[in-house]
């Protein structure tokens, strides 16, 4: 799953980053509310965490400007200020969530996935494919009962699969959800990936349409 | 109470017009009854007359009374029926009418009203006296249905003026109603509400414009202070969520020294931008509450700059911002710490919000009574909207200034504060794209 932060306090836009990516997200940085409305508009996000208070261009224009724009990407808001009417402000202009710093990144992280469930049209946590478990909480797949050893980037695969089930997924797109702008792979990362979660899986739950990507069935 | 007060006023305005009504009624039945009794009199002097006329003295000393046709039916006479008496110069009684009471022998000519009656009483040939009386019951009952016409229409006007008067009174104190709504409004907390006010010159409308001035400014004075208490939290927040966030990223498990270390010093500098905001809060409140004193000496300005340069002058390197100074003797009564911190914010203003590669200017020269010092940059200037605002507390003109200077907008508005505790003048001029001009005047010592 692939995030962006619009945050302008770069140590806490860097603890962030260090923070998501440990929990298996991608994670882009914005410094600015013009940079980060751009990426918005531009890549495939699967969550922004946007700051309010913003250089430039401030976290309402910028979640107006994408919401005018037709992009549905989910937005959880950051705010330092505790005035109500700025967190209503932003939930009305199209936000998902917010949070008021501090905060708990625990909390951050669960509610970013919240947001990310309920945008896939599922908020259940636990889905059942087959034999197959997965569990996007606790990060965690089973194979008939047993517990599947899955890295980072092949539970972030499978789960982009999942919450795309019935659906098939481009090769390019499952590469930009799960790597950031910084990263520089090769092309065939992505089917290194899928062979190590068919010898795991098995090989029938991920199913390849040549020439258009791969699919878990409905 | 407002209630208390309209029929407060309305019960004093009738009372009051109650006895304008009386007294005017009583009056009018006064004279009344005083023209019917005048016009008894004339006829009681004709009746007189009359009889004078007809009494003739004898030569024995004793009278003819020759008595007009009107006495001479005694019986079946009507109550406004004139009687007559008549005494000899002794005084013993010669002739009366034939009535049932005892008519007390007059010494003299006279008039006199006595148990209901008008007498009037004349002398006639041979110092004999003649009296005729009526009864006035017929004059007391006219009197009294005037009087009684008299008090119903009064009590009518009355009655029709308190109506009048409650709808005056109740409109003359509506203006009231509204101001009193609105006030509660307002102290219910809802800070737009203001009076409406109708174009009237009168004096409640007086009041509810004079009140409606002062509800502004206590809007704009919780407006204030509002902004200041959320700017305060969300210059002390920010850091605070790096800082939790930080040591909550380091505790999540074990790491390696250098990420150890690298996030203490991000802590660091998160307690490093709380300690600056909070100094400078602090020494905000001290000089709100007066409790921050000033030194008094003869100061240099052009030593002050040379100290603030030197704060400074890392800021500008890192920024590849050149600093020119031109310093003319000026010389100042005040605090030499106060005024360094003074030019260090305005200097380190200038660097911070300069283009990288740009100029900062220092200028002090004595100008008759006062020591100006002037700092431009060549930064990107204020808009025309901000330049009021840029010496409040937390004011940014552009938020993009906040990400790095950790100023937190008190830095000018602390400026401000040391200028006017020296008695002095700070103002800001900017044209956009070009840069910003402070200039600080202080009383010079000369």
């Amino acid at each position: 799953m692939r995030l962006l932060v619009v945050e302008d306090e770069r140590d806490l836009a860097e603890t962030l980053r260090r923070t998501l990516e440990e929990e298996a997200f991608a994670v882009d940085l914005a410094d600015d509310g013009e940079e980060g409305l751009f990426k918005i508009r531009e890549l495939p996000y699967d969550a922004v965490i946007l700051d309010l208070m913003l250089p430039r261009l401030d976290g309402w224009s910028v979640l107006q400007a994408a919401r005018a724009g037709g992009v549905r990407t989910p937005v959880l808001l950051l705010t330092a200020r505790d005035a109500i009417e700025e967190r209503v402000r932003g939930l009305n202009l199209g936000a998902d969530d917010y949070l008021v710093k501090p905060f708990a990144l625990a909390e951050l992280v669960a509610r970013v996935r919240a947001m990310i469930r309920r945008a896939y049209g599922n908020p259940a946590t636990r889905v059942q494919i087959g034999e197959i478990t997965i569990d996007t909480a606790a990060r965690q797949a089973w194979r008939a009962g047993a517990p599947v050893e899955l890295t980072a980037r092949e539970f972030a695969i499978l789960e982009l699969l999942t919450r795309s089930r019935g659906s098939v997924v481009a090769r390019s797109a499952i590469h930009e959800h799960i790597y950031n702008e910084q990263a520089d792979i090769l092309s065939n990362v992505v089917d290194v990936h899928i062979a190590a979660l068919r010898r795991k899986l098995g090989p029938d739950v991920i199913r390849t349409r040549r020439g258009e990507g791969y699919i878990i069935d409905a | 109470m407002l209630s208390s007060l309209r029929a407060r006023l309305l019960l004093w305005y009738t009372l009051i017009l109650a006895g304008v009504i009386a007294i005017f009624a009583g009056t009018v039945s006064y004279l009344f009854w005083s023209s019917l009794v005048a016009d008894v009199d004339e006829g009681l002097r004709a009746s007189a007359a009359a009889l004078v006329e007809g009494l003739q003295p004898t030569a024995s000393g004793d009278f003819d009374l020759v008595l007009p046709p009107e006495y001479r039916q005694v019986d079946a006479a009507p109550p406004s029926q004139t009687y007559y008496a008549v005494w000899n110069r002794e005084g013993e009684l010669v002739d009366r009418s034939g009535v049932d009471f005892a008519i007390p022998p007059p010494r003299g000519p006279l008039t006199r009203t006595r148990d209901g009656r008008r007498e009037l009483a004349v002398r006639a040939a041979g110092d004999a006296i003649v009296l005729v009386g009526r009864d006035l019951a017929d004059v007391r009952s006219d009197v009294l249905a005037f009087a009684g016409t008299a008090a119903a229409g009064g009590v009518l006007a009355l009655a029709l003026s308190l109506v009048g008067g409650w709808f005056l009174v109740g409109r003359a104190l509506a203006p009231i109603g509204r101001i009193s709504q609105a006030a509660a409004a307002m102290s219910g907390g809802d800070l737009t509400a203001r009076i409406a006010v109708e174009r009237t010159e009168n004096e409640l409308e007086q009041v509810a414009l004079a009140l409606n001035a002062a509800f502004d400014r206590l809007h704009l004075a919780l407006d204030n202070e509002r902004r200041f208490t959320a700017d305060a939290s969300h210059e002390l927040r920010t850091p605070l969520a790096t800082l939790s966030a930080e040591i909550e990223w380091g505790l999540s498990r074990e790491r390696s020294s250098e990420e150890y270390r690298r996030c203490l010093e991000t802590a660091r500098r998160a307690a490093d931008r709380m300690r600056r905001v909070v100094e400078r809060l602090l020494t905000l409140a001290r000089a709100d509450s007066a409790a921050l004193s000033l030194q008094r000496a003869a100061v240099g300005l052009a030593p002050v700059v040379g100290d603030a340069l030197a704060i400074v002058r890392p800021l500008a390197d890192q920024k590849h911002v050149t600093i020119e100074t031109h310093l003319d003797a000026a010389t100042v009564v005040g605090d030499r710490d106060r005024l360094t911190d003074l030019v260090t914010n305005l200097c380190s203003n200038a660097i911070q919000y300069n283009r990288n590669g740009g100029q900062v200017s220092v200028e002090v020269w004595p100008d008759g009574t006062e020591a100006c010092l002037r700092v431009r940059d060549t930064g990107t200037g204020i808009a025309p909207d901000d330049l009021p605002r840029v010496f409040d507390r937390f004011y940014r003109a552009d938020r993009a200034r906040s990400a790095d200077s950790g100023g937190a907008g008190l830095g000018l508005a602390i400026a401000k504060w040391i200028v006017e505790a020296h008695g002095g003048r700070i103002a800001c001029q900017s044209t956009a794209g070009q840069g910003t001009e402070v200039l600080v005047r202080l009383p010079r010592l000369v």
